[in-house]
């Protein structure tokens, strides 16, 4: 066993703090939830751990997000056909005078 | 036979000749589904009244001889992840169960151009999040050959549909075996093309270096049908490429490569024996078959359930409440987006955005998402080896039949597991398919996967073709038609 995955072993026990996950998921979970998803995401990432022991020659693999390795190419900026502004309105759950409505950022 | 077993371009031939009306096809496949709904739910929503008049204008163009393609009045049922414009797009979730489509998909823009109908949208795992289509937030889907077993997923409603001969073929979409996991479970065709040759704009996005639309169908011609349809650079899609295909051969003078690791553990005997049958008949037909190793496929299913959260949790964060889908109010924007959220999103999305959110947090990054993208490199280098050496990699498409309902629902990681022969071919980006070859001592069908070089999609289909003709699997679920 390395270290790397002592590291791992440690965190995912002692400091998965699924409250704070949930908050910056922007869910609110209920304590039932919370319990389950916590022991889930516990057991899955005990499984994922296994990645740690794989030895790469990290260096010289560059990382690639296209499976194929493609490099993502620019587009010209040209006005093309997009959807209309109702449109864009048409599913919100609330809008006025041509925009979305939210509530207050703040109490 | 019954027309609703026939082939695209057997279909084709009919109207050609008069023989058939594609308003007869349809009147025919709409019974079936209408039939078969209540056993099986395949399908969110059936269109009909708008297939009747466009069945007609196809009737017309045959009469006439201006018949726009091999789809033209060819029933097809559509994934409802997929936008349709003008019809709702649920992605069988609370969030989106009142959003309608303000604009087609590429794909759909494509058929459109073909002629082809739209029967309806399929049931899926939500946010096509799953293996089994159990976590549907509309009620789970049925397998055609026996209605206590699951028909996989995602994809699941599509397959069913057109086991079920509902429809004449179907789109799905594939992220980590959606399209060829329920295609085996239900004795049919799955293709899966190189990631990149069929746009991705329009489709709801899960995990989009993954993520990719791709045919269920009765045979690989079929598939084949569907691709060209389909598949096309796209302006709209970044990584969308050119479909300039390699040519590779299909003859007798293709090596075949069978994977060492997913003939190993966790792969059932019956599994296993679908594989062996089809080696054996290359092997008396002249063809030279080997055995290759890709050692880090053992941890293809630790990558993906690391990228493809990741890659979800910030897809998913546009549900939010304020352009589209459901709003639970709250007294600020922020408690209104975690209550909407709460909400809207299942049990297996939240568990696999929190997933994602823990991967890619600060102080994790590294250790986690940064991991997974270097071993996929890894991945995607010990594939390119494998093909410098053999032309088709042979595995099972599934380690199992299908289960049966509520067997996996229990342990997330045991559902995970279903989707080990698949995954491999998304993390590479690489062309799969699934072909129905055998059934099981419990009458369940059981496909074979077979993969090759990334942009080789249509040598892969003719040699697909070659083995549908040698094993000849003509079984089908009865009762439906």
């Amino acid at each position: 066993m390395n270290c790397f995955q002592t590291t791992l072993r440690i965190k995912v026990s002692k400091d998965f703090d699924i409250q704070n996950i949930a908050k910056l998921a922007s869910i609110n979970l209920s304590e039932d939830e919370q319990e389950k998803l916590a022991k889930d995401l516990s057991i899955i990432l005990e499984h994922v751990k296994a990645l740690s022991d794989l030895e790469l020659n990290t260096e010289q693999k560059e990382i690639y997000i296209h499976p194929l390795e493609k490099e993502l190419e620019l587009q010209e900026d040209e006005l093309v056909e997009s959807l209309t502004h109702e449109e864009a309105l048409s599913n919100a759950p609330e809008s006025k005078d041509g925009k979305f409505v939210v509530p207050p950022s703040m109490e | 036979m019954d027309i609703a077993n026939l082939p695209i371009r057997k279909l084709n031939t009919l109207f050609n000749k008069k023989d058939l009306k594609p308003s007869e096809l349809y009147s025919k496949i709409f019974d079936n589904a209408v039939g078969s709904e209540a056993s099986l739910h395949a399908h969110l929503t059936l269109f009909e009244e708008e297939n009747i008049k466009k069945a007609k204008e196809s009737d017309g163009r045959f009469e006439k001889g201006t018949a726009q393609s091999l789809l033209d009045g060819i029933p097809l049922a559509i994934k409802d992840n997929i936008n349709i414009k003008g019809y709702k797009t649920t992605c069988s979730s609370k969030m989106l169960s009142n959003y309608t489509s303000p604009y087609d998909a590429t794909v759909i823009k494509k058929l459109k151009e073909s002629e082809a109908l739209f029967t309806g949208k399929t049931n899926l795992d939500e946010f096509a999040m799953g293996s089994s289509t159990e976590n549907s937030a509309f009620g789970l889907t049925k397998n055609p050959w026996d209605t206590d077993f699951v028909p996989g997923g995602s994809s699941g409603g599509s397959a069913a549909s057109v086991g079920a001969r509902s429809s004449i073929a179907a789109l799905g979409s594939d992220t980590g075996g959606s399209i060829r996991q329920p295609a085996s479970f239900c004795g049919l065709v799955g293709f899966k093309p190189t990631y990149g040759t069929v746009s991705r704009y329009g489709l709801i996005a899960f995990a989009s270096s993954l993520d990719q639309i791709g045919p269920i169908t009765k045979t690989v011609d079929d598939s084949r049908i569907l691709f060209s349809a389909i598949s096309g650079q796209d302006s709209r899609d970044a990584t969308s490429i050119a479909n300039d295909q390699v040519d590779i051969p299909s003859d007798k003078t293709a090596k075949i490569g069978v994977i060492k690791e997913l003939m190993e553990d966790g792969i059932s005997d019956e599994a296993r024996n679908e594989v062996s049958k089809v080696i054996e008949t290359l092997k008396t037909s002249g063809y030279e078959v080997k055995e290759i190793s890709i050692p880090i496929i053992k941890l293809a299913i630790s990558i993906y359930y690391l990228i493809a959260p990741a890659e979800c949790s910030a897809n998913l964060a546009r549900f939010d409440g304020v352009r589209y889908g459901l709003r639970i109010d709250g007294n600020t924007s922020y408690e209104m987006m975690e209550n909407t959220r709460a909400e809207g999103f299942g049990k297996e999305v939240k568990r696999r955005i929190l997933l994602g959110t823990y991967a890619l947090s600060a102080g994790y990054y590294d250790e986690y998402y940064g991991k997974a993208l270097q071993a996929r490199k890894e991945m995607i280098d010990e594939f390119t080896r494998a093909f410098n050496e053999v032309d088709y990699l042979i595995s099972p498409t599934t380690p199992t039949q299908a289960f049966k309902a509520g067997e996996k629902t229990s342990n997330p990681l045991e559902m995970y597991m279903s989707d080990l022969c698949t995954i491999p071919a998304n993390l590479a980006g690489l062309p799969a398919i699934s072909i129905p070859t055998g059934v099981t001592n419990d009458n369940l069908p059981l496909g074979v996967q077979i993969m090759s070089r990334a942009l080789s999609d249509e040598s892969l289909l003719n040699f697909s073709e070659i083995i549908e003709k040698e094993i000849q699997f003509d079984q089908q679920p009865k009762g439906w038609v």
